[in-house]
């Protein structure tokens, strides 16, 4: 007995001689060298906006809380050069959620005035959806008119696209040009209606031509302060191939400006403005007389949106409140094809007041007001009230 | 519309062309002495550089909200959707970098 406690003693204490010393605190590498990070990272960024919209048309109120939108933005750096990053959006539409992928890219930085990336990007199609329509950006709680659904402005496409910016010892020129799938054109099947718009949200392209498009801004001042810009955006082929709508072509471009600038003693100044102008070639189209006949006809499809807002945030005020404020007016038209089955004008004035509980983070309340002809709905006047909540994160 | 295209087919090229063979030219061999050069050069510092190029589109991040590791990141996303140039995004970073 005692030589088997003996043993057991042995074995008990005498195998910490040849153990490992994962722990051992004295070769912690914690202690004899600083933490570094891995030139990998993951992260996730994003933003969020809730609100409620009190709309008035024709007599009628609606009111609801709305725009309970999520998306978050993955970005993974692979190096100091490559990253990779996608934007989904979560949105509540109508008791079901939706759920979008605005973007999802690859970008290999070349040389240090050129990028490469390919994938679903945003168009640099003038300056609004590539950089300021997210809602913790847009300082007003709506698009203008020409932007978003059934607009002429193209939001984002899958291609390939070089870009880049060069330092011209003080101005700064920035340029993009790229190729995607390019539209299609909605030849009035679905909905007659809509005849001869243009849809910008192709997965697949439906023909062998392919969309060119790019952007050239220039920022005179060595302070950055204004910058203008001028894009296009042409296709060869809109149609399905086959179709008899393979060979219409269409040419988009845009005039973007932008002038932001800190006075002293006044606060900062921000004026922003953007034309789009879209032209699709002359093609027949078909609808039904008020016998139910088909009947063809055809249209000039020429389009043009505007849009000009002007923001003032008293930052230099003594009053803590009122640098936190900001005041904001935008006025934006959309005209359509005279002659098309979607033809209408509208016009569309907003006024804002914001409230910036930090950089990121701000409470919009703002009054917007639309007069149209024509159009989806007929035309009319509808004035919108809209208290809304936006964070970036 | 055709002849549009092909003129914008060709524009785009060019651009594309001038910018590779512009951004993939040497510099090493200038005869310049730099060193001369930027004794008379006024500067911008990176916080002057974070005021404008941040404002352009949205209010200026403060610094103490992510970490150096995170600026990295940010700053390589912000680089290409912004279209900074490599001067700008450098000071921008070193500077939010040194005052988080």
């Amino acid at each position: 007995m005692k030589k088997l406690i003996i043993l057991i003693l042995i074995i008990g204490f005498g195998h910490t001689i040849y153990g490992q010393n994962y722990n051992d605190f004295d070769t912690d590498s914690t202690k004899t060298e600083a933490f570094k990070p891995s030139k990998s990272q993951f992260m996730i960024r994003g933003y969020g906006h809730t609100g409620l919209n009190s709309v008035t048309s024709d007599g009628e109120t609606e009111s609801s809380y709305v725009g309970s939108a999520f998306a978050p933005i993955f970005l993974f750096k692979h190096s100091d050069r490559l990253l990779f990053e996608a934007e989904l959006e979560f949105v509540l539409e109508g008791n079901e959620l939706e759920v979008g992928l605005e973007y999802a890219n690859v970008m290999y930085v070349l040389n240090k005035n050129m990028t490469v990336r390919a994938g679903k990007f945003l168009l640099p199609f003038g300056t609004f959806m590539e950089r300021l329509h997210p809602a913790w950006i847009n300082r007003l709680p709506t698009k203008p008119l020409g932007f978003g659904h059934d607009g002429i402005a193209p939001s984002s496409g899958i291609g390939v696209e070089l870009r880049g910016a060069f330092d011209l010892g003080g101005p700064k020129l920035n340029y993009s040009v790229y190729s995607t799938n390019g539209p299609r054109i909605k030849d009035g099947s679905v909905e007659p209606e809509e005849a001869g718009m243009l849809q910008f949200q192709n997965y697949e392209d439906n023909n062998n031509s392919k969309a060119f498009g790019g952007r050239i801004g220039l920022l005179p001042f060595a302070d950055s302060s204004t910058e203008i810009g001028f894009s296009t955006y042409s296709t060869n082929k809109v149609g399905a191939t086959d179709s008899q709508y393979e060979n219409v072509g269409a040419f988009l471009y845009a005039f973007d400006f932008a002038f932001v600038k800190q006075f002293s003693g006044f606060g900062v100044i921000d004026i922003k403005g953007q034309y789009n102008n879209s032209k699709v070639d002359d093609a027949t189209y078909t609808e039904l007389d008020e016998f139910g006949n088909p009947e063809e006809y055809t249209f000039n499809n020429e389009s043009n949106s505007f849009y000009t807002q002007l923001s003032y945030r008293p930052t230099t005020s003594e009053s803590d409140f009122m640098k936190k404020l900001e005041f904001v007016g935008r006025y934006s038209n959309y005209n359509a094809p005279a002659d098309a089955e979607w033809s209408g004008e509208s016009e569309q004035y907003a006024f804002g007041l914001n409230y910036w509980l930090t950089w990121r983070s701000v409470i919009k309340v703002a009054y917007q007001t639309t007069d149209s002809v024509g159009g989806h709905d007929g035309g009319g006047t509808a004035n919108g009230f809209f208290v809304h909540w936006a964070i970036g994160f | 519309m055709k002849t549009i295209h092909k003129i914008l087919i060709k524009g785009a090229t060019l651009i594309a062309v001038v910018a590779i063979v512009v951004s993939c030219s040497s510099t090493k061999d200038t005869y310049v002495n730099a060193t001369d050069v930027e004794e008379f050069k006024m500067e911008k510092s990176g916080a002057q550089m974070w005021g404008e190029a941040c404002n352009r589109c949205h209010l200026a991040p403060s610094p103490a909200d992510y970490n150096d590791t995170d600026w990295e990141t940010i700053g390589l996303h912000m680089r290409i959707r912004a279209n900074l140039t490599e001067k700008e995004i450098t000071k921008i970073e070193a500077f939010l970098k040194s005052a988080n």
